[in-house]
């Protein structure tokens, strides 16, 4: 098992001289569940947008499977919090799906079927994306991952503006994935049960990095309270 | 109806018409997208600084002004990627300084300028056989490039981040959307006029999205669409004696009511 297939090391960045987060580092072993948590502000969505490439790192070093972002981008399914478009416009689930190949012959319908099916929108590939619900977009967005064999899923709190069931079905699906097929997944969550349910490693951030660990090691009153500055627990820890 | 053909300057404005149709229909379904229809108006209105320059300097307005309309395509852009300037605010600001340095231009030209007209709204007796030419050769080049780059341009368009990931250079689609929405305009500048020709990036696409089920779908109903209301247009504005850009752009007003219309009695029908 390749036990840095994520590897950040000192890694800060600035947005007009104002620091988002620095001197992060942490690896991330392939096959891994790690969720970044911490309070609002604290540098977690531009962390992520970093690792894929958007935003270039005023100092430090990001390795994917060995490769800069520049190069190893290609390996990652990126699941944002809000997709932006125009839901009127006539794009369909399909179409969407099939963006990434730009014209190429290289999946076939069937395959698009199969990884719609994966994540349980069966019969969706000709419904137009404007017509989806927050959870199936969601969905759909990891079975275009998986259409594309990505590596490395990242998802940027994966069920904002979701009912607790589809909330539910997202994070159930990202744990079929990962047993299933290996991928590795980041997750950014304000969500301290459904982190402790299903993260396998935890990153707490607050503009520095305040813990990394398991979630056992990690989520507890004292790392909490470092992190949000208040008292925060669990209200239940059932795995 | 073929008694208009036997005139060349209605074959000529037929022939420009329809492929410059088929190009603004093309483009307006990613220009719409992208929540850019104000694109056209600002390249439209800004390209007056250079038929400004060519009318003082001497020169052939149309590709003195295409020149100039990659330069404000890429000016739009920069200032969208480059600065914290959104893309309205980008192109609001390229269209009025062009305009205002395109009056302070002719403000030193002395004489009448009849010509000026033609290029503000329109005239079907204004494209000459060398704009017709030109037009061919830029709409070849431009259809060529959207047939080629059609769904890197989609995807770049309707998913930057995912296009980012997958290594298609979104940006440079972007820019190259950009060159080829000015470059348009510019051509049908003769025949719409700088005032309206944004209209037929946008109508197009409005009465496409009303009916199609697909993206594919929504482009080819917006080249049909397009197509109709330009030629249509045309030869509605011959029969009438109307000025040709405000004929052809009120028919696509027309054309969009209707479709809004068939629509609703399409919906009341299948409730």
């Amino acid at each position: 098992m390749n036990k840095d297939f994520l590897k950040i090391e000192n890694l800060s960045y600035k947005f007009n001289g104002v620091s988002a987060f620095e001197d992060v580092s942490f690896s991330i072993a392939k096959g891994d569940i790690v969720a970044i948590i911490g309070p609002n502000g604290s540098g977690k969505t531009t962390l992520l947008k970093t690792i894929i490439g958007l935003y270039e790192p005023h100092s430090g070093s990001i390795l994917i499977d060995g490769q800069t972002p520049k190069i190893g981008k290609h390996l990652i399914g990126y699941v944002p919090q809000k997709f932006e478009f125009d839901r009127l416009i006539p794009i369909t689930v399909r179409e969407f799906m099939d963006l990434e190949r730009c014209g190429q012959k290289k999946h076939s319908g069937p395959n698009i079927t199969k990884a719609l099916a994966e994540v349980g929108l069966k019969d969706s590939e000709h419904k137009k994306l404007g017509a989806l619900s927050g959870g199936e977009f969601q969905r759909m967005m990891i079975a275009r991952a998986l259409l594309h064999e990505k590596d490395l899923l990242i998802f940027d709190e994966p069920s904002t503006g979701i009912d607790i069931s589809g909330e539910k079905t997202i994070y159930d699906l990202i744990r079929t994935i990962n047993e299933k097929r290996g991928t590795t997944c980041l997750i950014v969550s304000h969500e301290l049960n459904i982190v402790n349910k299903y993260a396998k490693t935890v990153v707490c951030l607050n503009k520095r990095m305040v813990c990394f660990g398991r979630p056992e090691q990690v989520i507890n009153p004292e790392t909490l309270k470092n992190l949000y500055g208040i008292g925060a627990g669990l209200y239940h820890s059932h795995k | 109806m073929l008694e208009i053909l036997q005139y060349p300057f209605m074959i000529r404005a037929l022939l420009a018409g329809g492929l410059i149709s088929v190009i603004l229909g093309w483009l307006g379904t990613f220009v719409v997208t992208k929540k850019m229809s104000f694109i056209g108006d600002g390249v439209a209105h800004a390209s007056l600084a250079g038929i400004a320059l060519a009318i003082l300097l001497g020169w052939a307005p149309i590709p003195t002004a295409m020149v100039l309309s990659v330069f404000i395509a890429a000016g739009i852009y920069f200032l969208e990627k480059k600065t914290n300037l959104s893309g309205d605010m980008a192109i609001a600001i390229i269209f009025t300084m062009g305009m205002a340095l395109g009056v302070v231009m002719l403000h030193f030209y002395s004489g009448y300028q009849p010509e000026l007209i033609s290029y503000l709204f329109g005239n079907i007796l204004a494209v000459s056989w060398t704009d017709l030419k030109a037009i061919l050769a830029g709409g070849i080049i431009i259809l060529g490039f959207l047939a080629i780059f059609n769904h890197r341009i989609l995807f770049a368009t309707f998913d930057p981040i995912g296009a980012h990931l997958s290594g298609k250079k979104p940006g440079l689609y972007d820019l190259l959307l950009y060159i080829a929405t000015a470059v348009s305009i510019i051509l049908s500048i003769k025949l719409v006029g700088m005032v309206l020709v944004s209209a037929l990036l946008v109508i197009p696409s409005a009465i496409s999205r009303l009916f199609a089920t697909s993206f594919k779908k929504f482009i080819i109903i917006a080249v049909i669409a397009s197509f109709l209301i330009v030629v249509l247009g045309l030869i509605v504005s011959y029969y009438l004696d109307l000025p040709s850009g405000a004929t052809i752009i009120l028919f696509g007003g027309l054309m969009l009511l209707l479709s809004y219309l068939g629509k609703s009695i399409i919906n009341k029908a299948r409730a």
